[in-house]
């Protein structure tokens, strides 16, 4: 793996609350590679969600800096962040929140049609990858008309439509049963190699934790564990 | 342009709802623009019978002066300027009139028929006989409809003039007018010299009706003649000044009902609006998450908004068209003298009562749509979507 780091966060702080304060976020330090696969644990409001909606520009943190490839995320405007979410972030979430009005193929190409790509241009490459997610035959479908399995597929084809440099998923099995759990896992990770795409996930399934290239364990706000293949990356 | 995709799936999605915020807003433009081309033709009615049944300037004598005298030089040089089509000189005065035992006041009008029907069409009045009968200088009278009912005359009796000065004249009815307006109770014409005469005023006139080709220039007119000729001249707008203003004011009362009844209409959009905008929580938090900014989410609701109010504005701006068609296609049976002479409900069809209420509506409509699409914009992606 390359030295150079997209994402560099540091001693970032996210305190919630106005009375009785919350520190979601307590002083994290993480690097993260290019093309890294990693997983982010922890139990029920350890932080963990709070830390991948910093990462994704959806929330400012209260104090300490990110840096997407060496550009801090924390100071910029409205607009910027918009921008920056929509050309180098794809976000999967434990609900599909595909939109219902939609059919698949009008769902992969909206983050597109928000870039400004023309609309021709755009089916294209929104089929491209309703193909390589293995619903081309599901294309004109609703969410209504598809399984949560399916719905899940075109969320994650609508994540990578962008061709972003993180994709970022927020319990993206959390809703499926283990079977179709395993193999949206499988899509993500293959995804991962064929397109050399930062995926960052928060889960807490052990299992598929267990199966990423790299564990970032949070408790309490703080980061007690950075493992890559079992081997601390640092010392906490 | 995604947001307007995302407007039409969203209108399309709740077809239901949606029709009946577009019929709040079509009723909305179509009573406005009905009320509307109703006031648009009582104006337009009062205005050309005022300006048809009365001279459009009337000259009167200088101030601290009974009389014009030597009125022929001033008819003449008023007849010469620009834009007068016609002038006739008058002699009012008034007389009692009575036939047997009844006795009405009048203004007793001395005048020359032709001059006389060429700034005002007497003739076309004429219910009975004809105005230019009073050509002939003979004791002739020309009365109004209402006035010959109450003295109990008809054509061809003899009713008696009387004033202070002079002694009792008798007059033979040669005409009876009807206008439907007040003046057929009180009104009655004779020739100018006989009146001239009567009154034992030869060879002046009390006043001068003028008409002229643009009713709209008559204030300018009058002032012309003003500072021409030094003697009084009063425009019809100066003289119903009154009317006019009535007419202004309540103008802008319409109005102030009509932002209710838009406003009526625009709380139903705001209602759909809110409604979609709560339901659509978690969708606008992952547009937002997509990287749609701000501006496109509300640009999404204004959106929805527009063309809500759009769609009411076509349905009405119809609607309202049509039901003008059968309004005025409608006869009323009204007595002619209770509104000017009208049979129908007077309506003026014109482009600019639409217009306003559509471009009306639309900027009502937008008003209401800006809080909620205000509300989807300010929303916090991460509480957006976690909503679901």
């Amino acid at each position: 793996m390359s030295d150079e780091k997209i994402i560099e966060i540091r001693n970032l702080t996210r305190v919630y609350g106005d009375g009785v304060e919350i520190r979601a976020l307590d002083g994290v330090d993480i690097d993260i590679e290019p093309g890294e696969f990693l997983a982010i644990v922890g139990p029920s409001g350890s932080g963990k969600s709070t830390l991948l909606h910093q990462i994704g520009i959806l929330d400012t943190p209260t104090s300490g800096t990110i840096l997407l490839k060496g550009v801090d995320i924390t100071k910029m405007s409205d607009r910027e962040r918009s921008k920056t979410r929509n050309r180098e972030l794809g976000f999967i979430f434990q609900y599909h929140h595909l939109l219902p009005d939609f059919n698949a193929l009008e769902n992969v190409m909206m983050p597109l049609l928000i870039k400004g790509v023309k609309r021709s241009e755009a089916k294209k490459i929104a089929l491209d990858l309703l193909e390589e997610v293995g619903l081309s035959d599901r294309i004109h479908h609703r969410t209504t008309q598809l399984s949560g399995g399916e719905n899940q597929r075109v969320a994650i084809a609508r994540a990578l439509v962008n061709n972003p440099s993180i994709v970022i998923g927020d319990e993206p099995t959390g809703n499926l049963d283990s079977k179709k759990s395993d193999s949206i896992y499988e899509l993500l990770r293959r995804l991962n190699r064929e397109h050399n795409q930062t995926f960052i996930l928060v889960t807490h399934d052990e299992q598929m934790a267990a199966k990423t290239d790299r564990v970032i364990r949070i408790v309490d706000g703080k980061v007690v564990e950075d493992s890559r293949d079992g081997v601390p990356v640092r010392e906490i | 342009m995604f947001e307007l995709d995302i407007a039409m799936k969203h209108i399309r999605s709740r077809h239901r709802q949606t029709l009946f915020s577009i019929i709040a807003v079509g009723l909305s433009v179509a009573i406005i623009v009905v009320s509307m081309s109703m006031l648009s033709g009582y104006t337009s009615i009062l205005i050309d019978s005022t300006v048809e049944k009365q001279a459009h300037i009337t000259v009167l004598p200088k101030e601290n002066e009974d009389y014009i005298h030597l009125y022929h030089g001033l008819e003449k040089h008023v007849y010469d300027m620009e834009g007068v089509e016609a002038v006739s000189p008058y002699f009012q005065g008034e007389a009692a009139l009575q036939h047997r035992h009844d006795v009405e006041g009048v203004v007793l009008y001395g005048i020359n028929p032709e001059d006389e029907n060429r700034v005002v069409n007497r003739e076309r009045d004429m219910f009975a006989g004809e105005f230019t009968s009073l050509a002939n200088p003979g004791s002739r009278i020309v009365l109004g409809y209402k006035l010959a009912k109450n003295l109990d005359v008809g054509m061809g009796d003899t009713v008696t003039a009387q004033i202070p000065e002079s002694g009792p004249t008798d007059f033979t009815i040669t005409g009876i007018f009807r206008t439907g307006t007040p003046a057929d109770e009180t009104t009655a014409f004779a020739n100018l010299e006989r009146i001239q005469d009567f009154y034992g005023a030869g060879g002046v006139v009390t006043g001068m009706g003028v008409r002229i080709s643009d009713v709209y220039t008559a204030e300018t007119l009058a002032n012309g003649i003003e500072i021409e000729t030094g003697y009084d001249a009063i425009s019809w707008i100066e003289q119903n000044a009154d009317i006019l203003n009535l007419l202004e004011t309540s103008e802008s009362m319409v109005y102030f009902f009509y932002v209710i009844i838009f406003a009526i209409s625009g709380f139903g959009i705001a209602n759909i609006l809110i409604m979609i905008v709560m339901e659509k929580v978690g969708e606008i938090g992952m547009l937002m998450a997509m990287g749609a900014p701000r501006r496109s989410i509300l640009l999404i609701f204004l959106l929805e908004a527009g063309i809500l109010g759009m769609a009411g504005v076509m349905i009405g701006a119809v609607l309202g068209y049509v039901s003008c068609l059968l309004i005025a296609s409608y006869t009323i049976p009204v007595p002619p003298e209770m509104y000017f002479g009208m049979d129908h409900l007077p309506i003026v069809i014109n482009a600019e009562n639409f217009v306003t209420a559509g471009v009306f509506a639309m900027v009502i409509n937008i008003i209401a749509g800006m809080f909620p699409a205000r509300r989807a914009s300010k929303m916090n992606p991460v509480e957006a979507i976690q909503s679901v």
